[in-house]
């Protein structure tokens, strides 16, 4: 590949509501590359969650590019669009609204290995327990109720089903939001190592500063569905020129050393 | 098995309970305790009740034993409720779950197809459709059903409706499911238990309109049915009330037994649900 991953362009939104029409987003473009972490970061209601949808297809655009892996993907359609699929995930919020409520954890992960054909039937369990162990899971979880489960090896579930057809691009919408101190701690160290083993690029979701700070190579700020300013994530963070970057990094509270090594 | 306690504990659901398990054992003990064929001459005809032991609710008009064909009539009311409850019940979440999941031009046709249905009472539906198919346990089934299958096809698509914009839907998308697996293994399951609890309410009307089909002589000609007994008794209702008398009050208890328990499973479930 010579371009970037992803590549987004005039990407625009816009919802009716009251008579008016609201723009979730407004002539969005950024690019993320291989291997490289994009945050969004932006007030409620800026439009980050839409940005997220309108990248994985959940909603259509009024208006855009999405080049994703050197191809058209707004062109995907049916079989095409599925399997191609493959290649972009999510993480949800809400580890628990995520899964269908009367899944285990094997049939979640079960689920894109079959329909990606990426392991006959025999083979999938122990592509399953492999899985678990990759995200630092027991593999006697195979076989628990989804509700069985904490919140924190719910969201690894998540991670390891994002994983288990090899993406080169997952999106996280306030993945680790739901968590709490020291479980998030944990899964974003989950997830720096993944990208550093995989090379996997993330399009990270957050409304929390510091942990764009410590996760993300650059970083976009929303406001009102169009993107305020956007940078190298630690050089926005420390000296934010837009007035909505001013506004977030003064509301953040006092924001942890960076966990990612310069490289 | 506490959820058995918990339905128990229910007074009127112990006593559905009670009358289902009567009719169930009556209709599986039919063949053992009554062989051979119910429609059979057992003795001389109009024979009252509690006269003769060997005949103890006595004869109808031709001289068939009449509790004989009250238990071969519960298998066929138990059968026809049950299989046409299951029929409507199926194709209601079937055609709910389309409506729902697919929208826009499926769910405006699939909708206005189940207008069209509903306008129609369902027993004049069944009553065309049996006329014009003829009399068989499999018409009667399928013309119950065609009148019966329009409410839950709405609480199912309802339902749907809600569920499909819930997250795990949005994951199952991301995974690359294909849409008629998301719409029937994710979905479908989770929107069913509403749509259940139609379920007593069918199986009653049900039977009822099955009882009232042979009524009008268009049951299985080769099946007793309670409705067939009371149409038979009809004739001789000034000097042989009980011919008609006793299939109804078969009839009205089963209706009654079906309720009841239906209404103690939404109880049991509903205290279930607040109490987690
Ligand atoms: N389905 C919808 N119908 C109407 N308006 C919508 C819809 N989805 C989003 N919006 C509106 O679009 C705007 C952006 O919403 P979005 O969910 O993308 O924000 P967000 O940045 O993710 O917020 P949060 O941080 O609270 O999750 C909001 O004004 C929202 O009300
Ligand atoms: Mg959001």
């Amino acid at each position: 590949m010579n371009g970037p991953l992803l590549a987004v362009s005039g990407l625009s939104k816009h919802y009716r509501r009251a008579g008016k029409m609201v723009a979730a987003a407004d002539d969005v473009a950024f690019d993320i590359q291989p291997g490289q972490t994009l945050a969004l970061a932006g007030p409620s209601g800026s439009g980050k969650s839409t940005i997220a949808r309108l990248v994985l297809r959940l909603i259509e655009p009024d208006a855009g590019n999405i080049r994703f892996e050197d191809a058209d993907f707004l062109a995907l359609g049916g079989a095409a669009l599925r399997a191609r699929r493959a290649r972009l995930q999510m993480v949800f919020q809400d580890p628990l609204a995520a899964f269908n409520p009367r899944a285990t954890v094997a049939r979640v992960l079960d689920d894109p290995l079959r329909i990606h054909g990426i392991a006959e039937r025999s083979e999938r369990p122990r592509r399953i327990a492999a899985l678990l162990e990759r995200v630092g899971l027991p593999t006697e979880l195979a076989q628990r109720a989804i509700h069985e489960i904490s919140g924190g090896q719910r969201q690894r579930v998540a991670i390891a089903r994002a994983i288990a057809t090899k993406p080169s691009l997952i999106v996280l919408d306030e993945a680790v939001s739901a968590l709490d101190v020291s479980v998030r701690g944990k899964i974003l160290e989950l997830l720096l190592d993944l990208q550093r083993e995989e090379g996997i690029a993330y399009l990270f979701i957050s409304h929390d500063l510091g942990v764009v700070r410590a996760i993300a190579h650059r970083v976009a700020i929303l406001d009102g569905g169009r993107i305020a300013e956007s940078g190298d994530a630690r050089a926005v963070i420390d000296v934010p020129r837009s007035a909505i970057g001013k506004a977030l990094v003064a509301a953040a509270p006092k924001l942890p050393a960076p966990a990612r090594t310069a490289s | 098995m506490s959820a058995i306690r918990r339905f128990l504990r229910v007074p009127e659901a112990t006593a559905g309970a009670f009358i289902l398990a009567l009719l169930l054992a009556m209709a599986l003990l039919a063949p053992l305790l009554f062989p051979g064929d119910p429609q059979a001459i057992a003795g001389a005809p109009l024979l009252p009740p509690f006269h003769d032991w060997s005949l103890p609710l006595g004869t109808d008009r031709l001289g068939r034993d009449v509790l004989a064909e009250l238990f071969h009539g519960a298998r066929t009311s138990l059968a026809v409720g049950l299989a046409a409850a299951a029929a409507a019940l199926l194709i209601g979440a079937v055609v709910g779950t389309l409506a729902g999941f697919a929208g826009g031009l499926v769910d405006e046709v699939l909708m206005r197809v189940t207008d069209a249905f509903q306008t129609v009472p369902g027993f004049l539906l069944a009553l065309a459709f049996v006329s014009v198919v003829g009399p068989s346990l499999g018409v009667v089934v399928a013309a119950i059903a065609l009148g019966t299958w329009t409410g839950p096809a709405r609480v199912a698509r309802a339902e749907v409706l809600s569920i499909r914009e819930r997250d795990y839907v949005a994951g199952a998308r991301v995974i690359g499911m294909h849409p008629l697996e998301i719409a029937f293994r994710e979905i479908l399951p989770n929107a069913l238990p509403p749509v259940l609890a139609l379920s007593s309410v069918i199986v009653a009307a049900a039977i009822l309109t099955e009882a009232a089909l042979s009524f009008l002589g268009l049951g299985d000609p080769n099946r007793v049915t309670w409705g067939g007994m009371i149409a038979e008794g009809r004739t001789v209702l000034r000097t042989a009330p009980f011919l008609s008398i006793v299939p109804g009050i078969a009839l009205v208890l089963t209706v009654l037994g079906v309720y009841l328990a239906g209404e103690g499973v939404v109880e049991t479930t509903a205290t279930r649900r607040g109490l987690s």
